[in-house]
């Protein structure tokens, strides 16, 4: 759905230039400390900075969604590109994870020296069931999509199968099966 | 005689410190990088698979571990590479563990990022091919199967003892989180902070 809008483009602010878009996405990325990164990067993309119009960064979310790699990187390149290119996308992925990175590294480096203390071990045998808790919940929270498509369910029951039972990796998995699926779901006149 | 193999490679960690090792664990991340679908949680089990199994950076336990910490630190959960990158050089010291962690992480992002800006550029064509629609409907049901395969793979992963059992406590702190998770929306953060208690007090064990 491509809103052509005179009216809505005009009130935009100037494109970015790649400073611009460093400190923007720091910005998010500081915001966003408590998490919602997606809603903290619409607000001040779309509302405080005004960059770019709602239509534009949903259009954004629907990219970053498709294509591989995690969503809220994928949105922040795609911020970047729109305006600068292969620099600008550069440029706002660093400016997104340059602080938050930077403090797990030191965190990584804290739990490197101190995990083999009983105490810090036995928090953590907590921290990580609580985590495996929320890995566990990824599948089940997508499952509903999928509910009313057997062929869908046949497909994934297909993959897990494969992976949990047969060990097969990931690559060959989705390569063998992506087609299969893309072949199945292919657009067809009829439903339009 | 193969499974002895395995043991064995599995004794002595791939270090970083040789070129061509290097460049093996990178080209591992580069082509990774563009088969992480559905937001980039589908690549947790190749994380485990090459940390641990194959590269022998990690332990189960402290696979585990870096998971929860990039689960519980603010930012995007996928940096979790980073720390990946880290134990792989840890010994070697502290600022060869950050240059590889920062590596590792470049190397899973790079790929992708290509990708979606050259995605960015060409979208008006994209956007009604019949190759994006059966793309995006194709692979949801694929990323489903993923997902369900990772969970169970961090379950077991976080959820066995160092004798090798399965940690019943575990478990159950596991999957009332699971449920709690898709029932209401309370952060994660608090199931960590209380699950980390309870660890504390001695109640889930490893």
């Amino acid at each position: 759905m491509a809103v052509i809008s005179g009216d809505s483009s005009t009130d935009l602010a100037p494109a970015p230039g790649l400073r611009d878009l460093f400190f923007g996405m720091l910005q998010v990325a500081l915001s966003a400390f408590g998490g919602g990164l997606s809603a903290w990067s619409q607000r001040i993309v779309v509302e405080q900075r005004r960059w770019m119009t709602n239509e534009q960064f949903l259009t954004g979310l629907t990219v970053a969604r498709l294509f591989p790699g995690p969503n809220q990187i994928n949105m922040a390149v795609y911020i970047g590109a729109q305006f600068r290119g292969l620099p600008g996308a550069l440029v706002a992925l660093a400016g997104m994870l340059l602080v938050p990175f930077t403090l797990l590294m030191l965190l990584g480096v804290g739990y490197f020296w101190l995990h083999e203390l009983p105490a810090v071990d036995r928090v953590l045998a907590g921290v990580v069931a609580a985590a495996a808790g929320m890995a566990l919940s990824m599948g089940f929270k997508i499952l509903h999509q999928y509910w009313r498509d057997p062929v869908a369910l046949l497909l994934a029951a297909g993959v897990f199968v494969a992976m949990v039972v047969f060990k097969v990796r990931l690559i060959p998995v989705v390569l063998i099966t992506g087609p299969l699926a893309m072949a199945w779901y292919w657009p067809r006149r009829s439903t339009g | 005689m193969v499974l002895s193999l395995l043991a064995a490679a599995c004794s002595a960690p791939t270090r970083l410190t040789d070129l061509g090792n290097l460049l093996r664990v990178l080209w591992e991340f580069l082509s990774l990088s563009l088969f992480s679908l559905g937001g980039g949680n589908t690549l947790l089990a190749e994380y485990h698979h090459l940390a641990v199994n194959q590269f022998c950076w990690l332990t189960d336990a402290q696979f585990a571990d870096l998971y929860a910490l990039a689960e519980a630190a603010p930012g995007p959960s996928s940096m979790l590479v980073g720390l990946l990158g880290l134990g792989a050089a840890w010994k070697e010291g502290v600022g060869w563990g950050l240059l590889s962690g920062y590596g590792a992480e470049a190397a899973i992002l790079l790929p992708s990022t290509l990708l979606m800006v050259v995605a960015c550029l060409s979208w008006r064509r994209l956007e009604h091919s019949p190759w994006r629609i059966a793309f995006e409907r194709g692979m949801g049901p694929i990323t489903l199967g993923i997902l369900f395969a990772v969970g169970l793979k961090i379950v077991r992963t976080a959820d066995t003892t160092r004798a090798g059992d399965l940690s019943v406590p575990g478990v159950i702190v596991s999957l009332i989180v699971c449920v709690l998770m898709l029932r209401t929306r309370i952060s994660p953060l608090w199931f960590m902070a209380v699950a980390g208690v309870l660890g504390g007090l001695g109640m889930i064990n490893r």
